[in-house]
């Protein structure tokens, strides 16, 4: 009995440690930086230092959450751990803080050991190409992020390691950075994914001030919070995971994503990044179940997500667009889950999809040596329908229609803005320069060419006053040349008697006498 | 030393960069000259951190407060003091300005360009103005730093600029600052002579203890507003800083736009002297602020050379600042503060990769990029880490203060909050498709083909801002708690009223 106390007594001690498993991949990502900076990353030995950092620190996080779940399992470890304060908004603490229950620790340790599994599976699939360590460096990023989302005990870790699994994203997806393609991709997966961020911030602001409180655990009150908040506090969050799991209508930056050039980064879109949004639903049930109306929201959504995907599935022609959409439509099905408020449904089925697709994801670039048959052609009933068929082809039209919607309007406006700065501001205040046509701005004289509406006020007046003092000084046959000249003379007098001191003194009496 | 009473801290720290201005403007040896400057720039640096040190984490008032008559008939006198709103302004100050000082390490080197004296002699004179707009207390002190930063500024950027329009922007730069400078007399005037019965007063802790009332205050308020909208710069105050950021020399930007000195007299002179004005006004601080992040998020969107749109975001940014300011709450001023501070890092040191780049490619414009990483990796890679903490990314000192404010601004100004998040969007979109087209892809220009990555005094200057970038974003709470007094006091009295 002595030795079981002094077990879980070491085991709550190891529990302390739990904040390492997040860390521990992030430190490798900082220290690749560091060696990439220092111009060691590259090479044959930068590579095997860089990989060994990654899969290391990995290992490490992997062993800690072992320990962890072993103490959860036991029934020593708390459900939510502070492992300090980060910083106070007005009354509400940000803490460092962990959740571990049934719904964090399979899912940290399921991606501490897929993390493991691709930088295995890299070291060898990538070795000698160029940027083989930045690779990495996205790799760890990813890697820490994932965890920290999914051991995370509030909600602004948990953003924390949502923005480093997004910017993670753009690195891994413009990993070829020569290729236009990539980083156009990389580009438009990293603004997608800052629209969910801003619902989160969204979520995050509307806890402090309603709720109180950022922990996930006690983010729904005490029931008394008004529905309309709660209902706005969710959506925020609820837009952060539709986005993260490319639900609809935010579906296109997954496949864009693909454009990474390995099936390692591809797996990480095919089987973690795009179950983080299930999984924030899950942690965040409790609020969830307050808004009814939302729920449904989700359902819907999922489920039209799930035809959506199905139906482009089947006219898919490369091996990654014909997985990531299956992995679409089970994802979309985990929502409806949600929707249907069976949350542990979906974290189960959330779990075994992951561990399926990195194995189907990882083996992709070798379909063909393995199928060792055609690709199955495009079902009947779909081939027969040319409009559906057409529409499933060009996945609805959703990238287009955010091209024509959403980005080209921004880009006028833009472009209406710098316009009315160039055309109405700048005439007002002056001077417009031109940088590629600076003749037309400069002129003779040294007054800007446009000098604005008060510099052209001003110099209408100086030219008036310009034009009364030619014309006193010029017309006429100098007769006021001679009255000023008689005037200079008088002003030279006083001057003279006011430098004897008794009419200075008596001028600064007089001022005296004036001022009192 | 035993008592830091005893010392006039303030008064040395102003001094050192000034006697170091003129031992430069004397020498004639370029060679020695830039050695003398980065000696006083450093010992300036050392002193602010000295000040940092000998500081006192929980008294909120003002510390180091020297004072001394000036004009004593009308009881202007020379007054300074800090307390913890501008404490950490000085060391940041301060560090900008050595590391403009080496990224500025070739000027006159050729022999085609003007001699190097004069350049770091007016650098320091701006360094010894800048920060003694952060030490004034008396109202007129400030006024006279406030409009001595205008001389250096002028000439540094007409003489020592780039392109044909230099000295035009130069000039109308001066120009649109003097047209600001008058509503800032005008305010402070106002704000001194305004009281009935009482004596004529302008240091700052007489002026904050009277109680502006009536129209008076809105006089003063809205006319101190005016004066520092031009200055940070708010919509439609701005388009002096994208052109002007086009033609300066890009290390003197990374001091014009890393120090926001508008926001910072908003806080410390606009809002405190007419707090009843201010907070009745809140509507228009924080509609001001939530337009300029639109405003300029959108109009970054479009501009096409990589120093008008680091111009642009941070003017957005600064627009978060200013409706930070508008939510008079404590958690939102510290985030204010705090993404003050980022920006002198962050911006500042965006300008000064940009410095380099330029002197590399020739130029910024983004269609004669390309490929930059390909030879510049870590010239890129100091881009990126800088750029992502304007974005807000979490692990860069950005995120902290942005949080803070958009957390804030949701609860008080909810529509401006929205905007604001909408704006985060914005500057993601506008950070990475000129970042896409200029430092990746394959590079065609033949200068950058060519070109080294940084050379060993380059990654030193940027290596101080880069890594406390990063540290303050790992753990803001040393700074937010030493801006947590003073932060709270502010509120208190804006609030108490």
């Amino acid at each position: 009995m002595n030795d079981w106390d002094a077990f879980s007594a070491a085991l709550a001690a190891a529990l302390r440690l739990v904040w390492l498993v997040p860390v521990l991949p992030l430190f490798a990502a900082v220290l690749i930086a560091l060696l990439l900076l220092a111009a060691r990353g590259c090479g044959d030995s930068g590579e095997r230092l860089s990989a060994a950092l990654a899969s290391g620190t990995l290992l490490g996080a992997l062993v800690v959450l072992a320990v962890v779940d072993l103490a959860a399992l036991l029934g020593v470890a708390p459900g939510h751990l502070v492992a300090a304060d980060w910083l106070r908004i007005g009354r509400v603490p940000v803490r460092v803080s962990f959740a571990l229950d049934a719904y964090s620790l399979p899912a940290a340790t399921l991606i501490a050991l897929v993390a493991w599994i691709t930088v295995r599976f890299s070291t060898r699939y990538l070795h000698r190409e160029a940027g083989f360590s930045r690779f990495f460096l996205g790799l760890a990023l990813f890697a820490g992020g994932m965890l920290l989302i999914a051991l995370s005990g509030n909600a602004v870790m948990t953003f924390v390691g949502w923005e480093l699994a997004g910017f993670s994203s753009w690195l891994l997806v413009g990993y070829a950075w020569e290729r236009p393609a990539a980083t156009a991709s990389a580009q438009f997966v990293f603004v997608t994914n800052r629209v969910g961020d801003a619902g989160f911030l969204l979520g995050i602001g509307l806890a402090v001030w309603s709720a109180g409180t950022l922990e996930w655990a006690w983010l729904a009150g005490d029931g008394t919070m008004a529905t309309v908040t709660a209902r706005l506090l969710a959506a925020g969050f609820v837009l952060a995971a539709l986005v993260k799991s490319a639900q609809l209508p935010f579906t296109p930056w997954i496949t864009r994503a693909l454009e990474g050039p390995t099936p390692s980064s591809a797996i990480f879109y095919g089987s973690l990044m795009v179950h983080a949004g299930v999984y924030l639903l899950c942690r965040m049930q409790d609020l969830l179940l307050m808004v009814p109306d939302l729920l449904l929201v989700i359902a819907l959504i999922g489920l039209s997500t799930a035809f959506y995907a199905a139906l482009c599935a089947s006219v898919q022609s490369d091996v990654k667009s014909a997985l990531i959409y299956p992995t679409l439509a089970q994802v979309g099905l985990m929502l409806v889950f949600c929707g249907l408020g069976l949350f542990w449904i979906a974290a189960l089925h959330a779990g075994l999809h992951a561990a399926w697709r990195v194995v189907q994801f990882l083996l992709a670039p070798a379909w063909l040596n393995l199928a060792r048959r055609p690709a199955r052609p495009v079902p009947r009933w779909l081939a027969g329908r040319r409009w559906l068929y057409t529409a499933a082809l060009q996945r609805l039209w959703i990238e287009n229609l955010v091209y024509s919607l959403l980005i080209r309007p921004t880009l006028a406006l833009g472009r209406d803005l710098q316009a009315f700065d160039a055309q109405f501001i700048d005439p007002l205040i002056g001077t417009p320069v031109d940088d590629s046509h600076p003749s037309r701005s400069v002129v003779a004289g040294g007054l800007p060419h446009r000098p604005g509406l008060a510099g052209w006020a001003l110099t209408a007046v100086a030219r008036r006053l310009e034009d009364v003092e030619g014309q006193l000084l010029m017309s006429g046959d100098g007769a006021l040349e001679r009255v000023l000249r008689r005037t200079a003379g008088y002003a030279g007098t006083v001057e003279a008697l006011l430098e004897q001191p008794r009419y200075l003194m008596l001028m600064v009496m007089a001022t005296f006498a004036v001022i009192l | 030393m035993a008592d830091p009473g005893s010392w006039p801290l303030l008064s040395t720290l102003l001094a050192v960069p000034v006697c170091t201005a003129g031992i430069a403007a004397v020498d004639r040896r370029a060679s020695r000259v830039r050695w003398i400057a980065l000696t006083g720039a450093l010992l300036t640096l050392f002193w602010a951190l000295l000040i940092v040190a000998a500081f006192d984490r929980h008294d909120p008032g003002f510390q180091f407060v020297e004072s001394a008559d000036w004009i004593p008939g009308v009881q202007i006198r020379y007054l300074v003091g800090v307390d913890g709103l501008s404490l950490l302004f000085l060391p940041a100050t301060a560090l900008l300005f050595c590391a403009a000082l080496v990224a500025a390490w070739q000027v006159g080197s050729s022999a085609a360009s003007l001699s190097a004296g004069p350049y770091f002699a007016w650098l320091l004179l701006l360094e010894a103005a800048t920060l003694g707009v952060f030490c004034a207390l008396d109202t007129m002190l400030l006024f006279f730093f406030w409009e001595l930063m205008l001389p250096p500024l002028y000439f540094l950027i007409s003489l020592w600029g780039s392109g044909p329009a230099r000295e035009l922007v130069a000039r109308r730069y001066f120009l649109i600052m003097l047209v600001g400078g008058v509503p800032l007399l005008f305010g402070l005037l106002a704000a001194a002579l305004s009281f009935s019965g009482g004596p004529v007063a302008f240091d700052l802790p007489t002026l904050q203890a009277r109680e502006l009332s009536g129209p008076t205050a809105y006089l003063v308020f809205l006319l101190l507003f005016a004066a520092f909208a031009v200055k940070v710069p708010v919509v439609p105050l701005h388009t002096w800083l994208p052109s002007l950021a086009m033609v300066g020399p890009p290390a003197v930007i990374a001091l014009v736009v890393g120090l926001k000195l508008g926001a910072y007299g908003l806080i410390r002179f606009a809002i405190p002297l007419a707090p009843l004005a201010a907070r009745d006004l809140h509507w228009l601080i924080a509609g001001a602020g939530a337009a300029t992040i639109l405003y300029a998020g959108t109009a970054a969107l479009v501009h096409s050379n990589l120093r008008a749109i680091l111009a642009c975001s941070s003017v957005a940014h600064v627009g978060l600042v200013v409706l930070g300011l508008a939510t008079f709450s404590v958690s939102a001023l510290q985030g204010a503060l705090l993404q003050l501070l980022n920006f002198s890092l962050a911006t500042g040191g965006g300008f000064l990769v940009l410095a380099f780049l330029q002197r590399r490619s020739g130029s910024t414009a983004v269609d004669r990029l390309g490929g930059i990483v390909a030879r510049m990796p870590r010239l890129t890679a100091f881009f990126l880490l800088f750029a992502m903490s304007g974005l807000g990314m979490p692990g860069t000192s950005g995120f902290p203060g942005e949080l803070l404010i958009v957390v804030a601004a949701l609860h008080s100004h909810t529509g401006a909050g929205l905007a604001a998040l909408f704006g985060m969007i914005l500057a993601a979109a506008g950070f990475l498709s000129p970042f896409r087209k200029a430092f990746l892809g394959v590079p065609d220009n033949p200068d950058i083909a060519l070109a080294d990555d940084l050379l060993p005094r380059e990654l030193a200057c940027l290596l101080v801002p880069a890594a406390l970038t990063v540290a303050i974003g790992v753990w803001p709470m040393p700074i937010l708690e030493l801006l947590r007094p003073a932060a709270e006091a502010w509120v208190t009295t804006i609030a108490g009223l």
